[in-house]
């Protein structure tokens, strides 16, 4: 019972700062009430026994996240207009519903196992099956670092632009290329179409 | 030894793509050396496999699970194709030295020709279903770029995506084939198929049949779909060589011939075989006959000989097939590289516009007049007559009658053509001042090596057929040596028949303007041939029809976020309904 | 009603809420919110599922990778929202509209 009513809790309060950070006009306040979301799925995580993941969930989702939200909200500026949205309210929520109830569908009509309880610290022990996801993840971590100082190096890109106004020297592409027997340089590709006649000669 | 072999002669001409892709524009030297090398190692690489050749696997790289492993067989249709793959390859690719010297984009050019000759020895190689559509498609891909290599010109473009669609209608139907199989088989093995075929049942088995035959017919540029070979002239010489000559368009032949042990007790379908090789062969005869651009004459010509080859399947005669391919692959290269050197050097395709060029240009000549003389059969050295022959006497006991009287028009026919190409280019007054050059040592060198084996490819009968018969236990082929070859052509009275026809058709040349009550009872033929019979029209109304409909559908792409947004979920709820529905 | 159920309503819930804000906000930066509240969801079901299915380890291996893919999308969605300002001069959906067909 006590278990049960805890995760209620920490679902409904999910929910709830979930659609709040959705509809809040200011994108600040989005930002808190996604860091609660974190936190409480954070929660439920360390309940079901995965406690690292939990503690992965709650540095990144509710620290490094938000840190880079609020970074990104001083340099865009937190407009407070978000004016209506383009798609009529009724399909959005059409839409949401239906793939709410379509996975609901598909969930529950699996057996309801119940938990194993309490799961010891496999995860270091199934790294050696996953290796290729670490692998993966250190790739990610690097592309996801030159993605963002290509993206974020401001000016380069315009000074690489005049550089090349300048001209450096690309050669253009010539359709003619010089023969090599220094003739009068020709078509090699011979003429197009040029014979169209009339009358028929065998 | 097979093993490494066949991986050579595959990754070779790859390495040489990536290497001639990295190598920069600016070291032109570098490329061309590159790409030479490359391509002359690979050529020597399956030159080696040939004494190695087997009917067993001999390559296995298991990839797990859902598409089986890819293997390979060395048998020896794969070999000897492969064999001239590569080494028309490198000859082309010498030819190009100096064909495409100074050209802004030579990496691109090199990297394509090369990723082509890979692909292509890997397509005739394997024994997976699934992995012959892989290399089908690169070497679809690799013809598409190449032809509108000159991407300037609209006209080249065009013709790239012409062919491209066309070859791509056929490549579903191979792809559905070989679903089919593994859906029934449970594996995409090759051989594994031709053994058990007749278990497949009648139905599967004749649709397995008539696509494969659709999608040959495709890649061969056969009746109904012949109209992007002449198109794909746009592309520079020596790729016509290579890809649309040599290699690629035997592709849809090689299909035809490796599976022909499992389609041939499929009610109606050798016929079907034998009209589409006839009418392919015919129609375009009759359309070489009117072209008045060079190149367009040899891919009529090409159209043509592939439908003796289709037609020598269709009536039974593989290893006939197979060695007119082996043949036509040798001394249509040499046509079109011999073509390339004197358009080169002139810079114009039009007939018209040239003639007398033999005090010019003696050597193009001399070897022009050499493919020419084996494409229209002449005896006794030529590889192009022991071929045609060979193909002319299986149509005789396998096939047919009608087919094979037609298949004999239609060899005067060539010759008539053929005779009016070399009379047109080289002999008879200059119609116009043209100065040309001779062909450059690079030429020279491929020119001569395709020469030497017009001449003397058809002495390698015995060996060849042998090889045939040996690896090939599905096909149940009868081998014939050389001795027995000559022998059998030179003694049977039906060939005598047959080089008559050719003679007739040299004279009707000859004599055309005593013939002229001819070319006027037959004017109505001559305009249809040029405008090609009303297939040019089809093509155009097609690609009108699908760019209106490319241009009604934009409605569709609104760009805002939101709208794509109702677009991804609309879609996941689609395919979880269909999950639902399903299980 | 036992803990996998409720978690599992849960996901369901994040996961239609998640959608649902897909489809409402016209702020680039909001759609990072949103996105990642839906992965939020999506951890949480990896484990809860690997749980019930006996392979703990897995669920949570899998669910540690995908945190990691997730923050690198944010942050990469981020700098490009960053960049739509900086050209564009807005954060509004509507004003990116170039791929217009």
């Amino acid at each position: 019972m006590g278990d049960s009513a805890i995760y209620s809790i920490l679902v409904v309060g999910a929910l709830i700062c979930a659609y709040r950070a959705m509809t809040s006009p200011r994108i600040l306040s989005s930002t808190i009430y996604l860091a609660c979301v974190s936190a409480a799925v954070a929660m439920m995580l360390y309940l079901l026994g995965a406690y690292q993941v939990a503690v992965i969930e709650l540095s990144v989702g509710a620290g490094l996240v938000t840190v880079l939200l609020v970074y990104a909200i001083s340099v865009v500026g937190d407009d407070a207009s978000d004016p209506g949205p383009v798609i009529p309210r009724p399909v959005a929520v059409g839409l949401a519903l239906l793939t709410a109830v379509m996975l609901g569908y598909m969930a529950y009509s699996l057996p309801s196992k119940a938990l194993t309880g309490r799961v010891p610290p496999l995860i270091r022990a199934l790294w050696e099956q996953r290796v290729l996801d670490v692998w993966i993840q250190m790739v990610l971590i690097f592309a996801g670092v030159l993605g963002i100082l290509g993206l974020l190096a401001e000016g380069k890109t315009a000074r690489a632009k005049a550089h090349e106004a300048a001209g450096n020297g690309h050669r253009t592409v010539k359709v003619i290329p010089p023969t090599a027997c220094g003739c009068a340089p020709l078509d090699p590709r011979g003429a197009h179409g040029s014979a169209n006649k009339e009358e028929v000669h065998v | 030894m097979a093993q490494s072999l066949i991986l050579l002669s595959i990754g070779l001409p790859w390495l040489g793509a990536v290497a001639t892709w990295l190598t920069r524009n600016e070291q032109e030297r570098t490329q061309h050396v590159l790409a030479v090398g490359f391509s002359v190692a690979a050529g020597l690489a399956s030159l080696a496999l040939i004494p190695y050749a087997g009917s067993s696997v001999a390559l296995r790289l298991p990839l797990g699970g859902l598409f089986g492993d890819m293997t390979f067989v060395a048998d020896g249709l794969g070999v000897f194709l492969a064999a001239v793959a590569t080494v028309v390859g490198s000859l082309a690719v010498i030819f190009s030295v100096s064909y495409m010297h100074g050209d802004p984009q030579l990496g691109r050019y090199y990297s394509l020709v090369l990723l082509f000759i890979g692909a292509m020895v890997g397509l005739v190689l394997t024994n997976s279903m699934l992995f012959l559509f892989f290399f089908w498609e690169i070497t679809a891909l690799c013809s598409y770029a190449l032809i509108s290599y000159y991407n300037d010109d609209p006209k080249a473009v065009s013709a790239g995506i012409e062919a491209l669609v066309m070859t791509q209608i056929g490549g579903v139907g191979l792809l559905g084939g070989a679903l089919v199989v593994y859906a029934l088989f449970g594996s995409y093995e090759i051989d594994a198929f031709l053994q058990n075929a007749a278990t497949l049942g009648p139905t599967p088995l004749a649709w397995m049949a008539f696509g494969f035959l659709i999608a040959a017919a495709a890649k061969s540029a056969q009746f109904p779909f012949q109209t992007w070979l002449p198109d794909a002239m746009e592309a520079p010489s020596p790729i016509s060589a290579l890809i649309h000559a040599a290699t690629m368009v035997n592709a849809g032949v090689y299909l035809l011939a490796r599976f022909y042990p499992a389609f041939a007790p499929v009610p109606g379908w050798k016929t079907a075989v034998v009209a589409v090789g006839v009418i392919s062969a015919l129609l375009t005869a009759c359309m070489a006959l009117f072209a008045p651009d060079l190149k367009r004459a040899l891919a009529y010509s090409t159209v043509s000989q592939l439908g003796y080859m289709v037609y020598a399947i269709g009536v039974g005669g593989i290893a006939a097939c197979s060695f007119h391919l082996f043949s036509h692959s040798i001394f249509k290269a040499l046509l079109f590289l011999a073509a390339g050197a004197v358009i080169h050097a002139v810079g114009t395709r039009d007939m018209w516009k040239m003639g007398g060029l033999a005090k010019q240009m003696p050597i193009a000549c001399t070897v022009f007049v050499l493919g020419a003389l084996s494409l229209a059969g002449i005896p006794p050295v030529f590889n192009g007559f022991w071929s045609k022959e060979l193909v002319l006497e299986a149509g005789l006991t396998g096939g047919p009658t009608w087919a094979l009287v037609a298949m004999l028009v239609g060899a005067g026919l060539t010759a008539c053509y053929t005779f009016r190409m070399v009379w047109m280019v080289f002999f008879g007054e200059a119609r116009s001042h043209l100065h040309g050059h001779d062909a450059t040592p690079a030429m020279r060198v491929s020119l001569g090596l395709l020469a030497i084996g017009t001449l003397t490819s058809w002495l390698a009968a015995g060996p060849f057929f042998h090889l045939l018969e040996s690896t090939m236990p599905h096909h149940k082929l009868h081998a014939l040596s050389l001795g027995g070859l000559t022998h059998e052509i030179l003694a049977a009275p039906f060939t005598w028949i047959a080089v008559g026809v050719v003679g007739l058709g040299l004279l009707a040349w000859a004599g055309r303007d005593r013939l002229t009550f001819l070319t006027d009872g037959f004017g109505w033929l001559g305009v249809a041939a040029s405008k090609s019979f009303g297939f040019e029209r089809i093509n155009e109304q097609v690609v009108a029809a699908t760019q209106a409909t490319a241009n009604a559908l934009r409605v569709t792409q609104p760009g805002h976020l939101s709208w794509n947004l109702v677009g991804i979920i609309g879609g996941l709820v689609a395919v979880l309904i269909l999950l639902t529905w399903g299980a | 009603m036992t803990p996998l159920q409720i978690g599992l309503l849960g996901v369901i819930g994040l996961l239609g809420v998640g959608c649902y804000g897909l489809l409402i906000t016209r702020n680039l930066i909001k759609v990072v919110i949103v996105l990642q509240i839906l992965v939020k969801a999506v951890v949480l079901a990896l484990v809860l599922a690997g749980q019930a299915g006996g392979q703990a380890g897995l669920g949570q291996s899998l669910a540690a990778t995908v945190i990691v893919a997730d923050t690198m999308v944010a942050v990469v969605g981020l700098a490009l929202a960053v960049q739509v300002r900086r050209r564009v001069g807005s954060v509004d959906v509507s004003a990116i509209s170039t791929l217009r067909g």
